[in-house]
């Protein structure tokens, strides 16, 4: 039972580092119309970058703010300097567009760090704590804590400021927000900065277990989109839940069924994802689309 | 006193020119009308006003040079403009759409009032404050999108073919509340119909398009009595 | 440029053209080093490949991020067959596998796309990513069939005995390629030119008329995504023909993406572009290697870029791109012109009267 526990709070924390990805995911297709493959190359130069400053000397926490500065700004710059004008256009060429920007960003990083794991410390430290005979790491409970507040404070900023107002405004009918004087382009590219710190909280919070290098959150990008569109792609909780469900699946399916093992269990999510979208086209939480003829 | 000017105003889509030189001129509490048939360029001309399409000639508001501005520029000068089609944020609750058409402003008391007001003008919305825009009827969705425009306290009004897709009867509610607008808070406005009767009861001055030009022109009551527009509007 | 398209359509000119091709197809690895062969048997190996690709991305408008694991499907059905001891005689032993190398990752890729057609187009993406995902760790498991994660390594199409003395194995490798590719390429063409071609890109267009003038988006669908298999599959077997070697690398993810970009660089729902793109994905790592092995990645990334805002007809538009170009910074008035992304208009606030319900229906991932 304890064991079951165990692998459940891991695969809770697994599937927030997804979550935090996914709800990146989510924002940018919400606020721009289009998926961004590169959403964890970003968050993994930025990632870097908070390396970077912390072997220059920096605490650790400043190098994470650093990096925090950083990876808004990125986002912002290259929402307006490389997607907009694909932006609300043909699905598939974004996604071309996207996929360019992961190869190039990967390479950015590669030309500057290399391809060698690099160790990164962890925020939270590495004690395991003994919760009657669970054992759970620190690192795995603060990453779910600082997932959940991260929820909150997202839904705090849609629901009840101007800006999350005018966000909201601007995803649905930008044409229409811009009419009542919301400053589109400007929204636009806080909407892309604030997606990318979404990435690099992902990026600082996994980067101890799985070292920080140009390729460490490709298969994370992967699970983040299955949990995104599991979610439904216009809900925020949703991707977040689903982005938990199949953190714990994962690491369920892979202690307790023998044929699966270590190294099948990434099939799972997939194989389930792929059940629930055949039944609910829509994702767990999408409403229908509709499409107008 | 001028409050809104255009001077040979042209407009295109790509390379394809559809006004070919519009003027005219909205004083300060006046309504003004742009009539014609489907196509002649009413709606090109709001665009234009507003900075949706590449536009040529001069458009001067309140002195200012307003040619070619952005959209949320020209509204942040005070011009709100109601979009054919409504432009409803359909995501969003009606308390958030008109929340959204007060973005530029912030006297929070003031904002409470208007939205009142708005409540008052539109009673159906009341009803309907908490749900999402979507839901609302194509009436309803056209009241709010008039009142997102008067939630900016605009100085000028671009009202885009309000009855367009309506009942007769609803498209009358609409233009009722309008009629009421114009006598309570004297807004100036700018008001696009094919309906020449309905744009007739709110107008006291309005010109004719016709292919991306000025057909006619004059005062409500000159045009009412001009043969041409009894023929095409009212029927002989 | 108006002369060169109106000798481009000149028969006499293309059946010149054709004619070289040929010839230099023909006489190339007779004069080349080992090497050289290799690549060029390589840049046909994920021609068709990329083709395949085309076929299902470039033309029905279904993005597919899983091209890598049919291509390791059909090297390793290859790989597997040549090695056994199968019951049939050895003359028919390169003949039947390059059928099943066909029919197999086809029989695959259709059961996946029944399953998933029906998805909308980013979900129908996320399947396709999954294939090399679970492929790769399934490769690692069988490895009595597989090799495991080293790998099989065979030695197989060596040159027959009555080629002794004037063909060398690599040559003999290429031709068979090059002859296999040549074949694909015109059954690609011919589909693409024909009622399937026209009904895939109705699909792509706009799926609502394709139902209504009866065209089931969801049969073209399946149908193009078996061809890709089809072609991947197909892409496999010439692979372990010119390299010898297969492993679960082979199924890589990272290559897939790579194959994509090579498509919309060489030039999407374009047989030509296909080439041109084959070429750039073999030549391009290897030419940015000679330079700096760190900055592969991030020259190929700007690249994509680069083609995507300048000349996003791909390679193959570029002759057509450079006039345009010219024609417009000459003033003339220009003609009608493909959409760029680069000319539309840059805030979201400046559009034409489309409505936005539109763009509504796009924005929700096809």
């Amino acid at each position: 039972m304890a064991y079951f526990i165990q692998l459940v709070i891991e695969g809770l924390a697994t599937g927030s580092i997804y979550g935090a990805l996914a709800l990146a995911i989510v924002l940018v297709n919400r606020a721009t119309g289009l998926i961004n493959f590169a959403q964890g190359g970003m968050a993994v130069l930025s990632t870097f970058v908070a390396y970077a400053l912390y072997h220059a000397g920096a605490p650790l926490a400043l190098a994470i703010l650093g990096a925090v500065v950083f990876a808004f700004v990125l986002g912002a710059a290259i929402e307006r300097i490389i997607v907009r004008p694909f932006e609300r256009g043909d699905p598939d060429t974004a996604v071309v567009v996207t996929i360019g920007l992961f190869v190039l960003i990967g390479g950015v990083a590669a030309f500057f760090f290399g391809y060698e794991p690099r160790q990164f410390p962890s925020f939270f430290g590495l004690e395991t704590l003994d919760l009657g005979g669970v054992f759970v790491s620190v690192r795995s409970l603060g990453t779910i804590v600082v997932l959940a507040l991260v929820v909150a404070l997202l839904q705090l900023l849609f629901r009840g400021t101007k800006l999350g107002l005018a966000m909201r405004a601007v995803a649905d009918n930008p044409q229409s927000a811009s009419l009542s004087g919301l400053p589109v382009s400007r929204l636009l590219m806080i909407g892309w900065g604030l997606a990318s710190v979404l990435g690099v909280i992902a990026g600082v919070l996994v980067a101890p277990q799985l070292f920080v290098s140009p390729g460490m959150l490709d298969f994370v990008l992967v699970y983040a989109l299955a949990a995104a569109i599991l979610g439904g792609l216009d809900s925020p909780l949703g991707a977040v839940v689903a982005a938990w469900f199949i953190g714990v699946i994962e690491n369920l399916a892979g202690a307790y069924i023998d044929v699966i093992g270590n190294d099948l269990k990434i099939a799972v999510p997939f194989v389930v994802m792929i059940i629930i979208l055949i039944v609910r086209p829509q994702g767990l939480f999408g409403r229908k689309v509709v499409v107008r003829v | 006193m001028t409050l809104l000017e255009l001077e040979g105003v042209t407009a295109s889509y790509g390379h394809a020119e559809v006004l070919h030189g519009i003027s005219f001129r909205v004083d300060e509490n006046e309504a003004f009308g742009i009539l014609g048939a489907n196509g002649a360029g009413k709606t090109t001309t709001l665009r234009a006003i507003s900075g949706m399409v590449a536009t040529g000639g001069r458009i001067t508001f309140d002195g200012t040079d307003i040619t070619g501005f952005r959209p949320d520029k020209v509204a942040a000068l005070g011009i709100a403009h109601v979009p054919e089609g409504r432009g409803t944020l359909g995501d969003l609750s009606v308390r958030d759409n008109l929340r959204v058409g007060a973005y530029r402003r912030s006297d929070r008391a003031g904002v409470a009032e208007d939205i009142e007001l708005c409540l008052d003008l539109f009673p159906n919305l009341r009803a309907r404050i908490g749900s999402n825009a979507s839901a609302l009827s194509g009436g309803e969705q056209q009241m709010l999108a008039v009142s997102r425009a008067i939630m900016a306290k605009p100085r000028l009004i671009l009202l885009d073919e309000a009855s367009l897709g309506l009942a007769p009867s609803t498209a009358q509610t609409v233009y009722r509340a309008i009629k009421r607008l114009r006598s309570e808070q004297g807004v100036a406005m700018v008001v696009v119909e094919q309906n020449a009767m309905l744009a007739f009861s709110v107008v006291d001055q309005a010109i004719v398009l016709e292919t991306g030009a000025t057909s006619l022109t004059g005062s409500r009551d000159e045009l009412l009595g001009m043969d041409e527009v009894r023929r095409a509007y009212l029927g002989g | 440029m108006d002369t060169l398209t109106r000798l481009s359509k000149n028969l006499a000119v293309r059946i010149g053209i054709g004619v070289v091709v040929a010839v230099v197809l023909v006489v190339a690895p007779l004069i080349s080093s080992k090497y050289v062969n290799y690549q060029l048997g390589l840049i046909a190996v994920f021609a068709v490949a990329i083709l395949g690709l085309n076929i299902v991305m470039g033309y029905a408008g279904q993005v597919s991020l899983g091209q890598s694991a049919f291509l390791g499907l059909g090297a390793y059905i290859a790989a597997y067959l040549v090695t056994a001891d199968l019951p049939i005689p050895p003359e028919l032993v390169v003949p039947v596998s390059l059928v099943l190398c066909a029919i197999i990752p086809a029989a695959v890729g259709l059961v996946v796309a029944l399953a998933a057609a029906r998805l909308r187009g980013l979900a129908l993406a996320m399947v396709t990513i999954a294939l090399p995902i679970i492929g790769i760790p399934l490769a690692k498991r069988f490895r009595e069939f597989t090799g495991g994660s080293q790998g099989t390594t065979v030695s197989w199409l060596r040159a027959p005995d009555w080629t002794e003395g004037f063909l060398e194995n690599d040559q003999w490798r290429y031709y068979v390629v090059v002859v296999i590719a040549v074949l694909m390429f015109v059954l690609a063409r011919n589909l693409v030119r024909g009622r399937m071609g026209r009904a895939f890109r109705i699909v792509k267009e706009n799926e609502a008329v394709a139902l209504a003038m009866g065209i089931s988006p969801y049969r073209y669908k399946v149908m193009a995504f078996t061809i890709a298999s089809l072609f991947g599959g197909v892409a496999g077997f010439m692979y372990l023909g010119i390299v010898q070697y297969t492993s679960p690398e082979t199924l890589s993810f990272h290559t897939s993406i790579n194959m994509v970009a090579a498509m919309v660089i060489g030039g999407s729902a374009s047989i030509l572009g296909t080439i041109f793109g084959a070429i750039y994905f073999v030549l391009v790592p290897t030419l940015a290697n000679e330079i700096d092995s760190s900055l592969t990645a991030l020259i190929s990334g700007a690249i994509l870029l680069a083609v995507l805002f300048l000349v996003p007809g791909g390679l193959v538009s570029l002759p057509r791109r450079i006039a345009q170009v010219a024609r417009r910074l000459g003033g003339r008035r220009a003609t009608a012109t493909p959409q760029n992304p680069s000319d539309e208009a840059r805030t979201p606030g400046t559009t034409a009267p489309e409505s936005t319900e539109k763009n509504k229906g796009k924005r929700q991932g096809q």
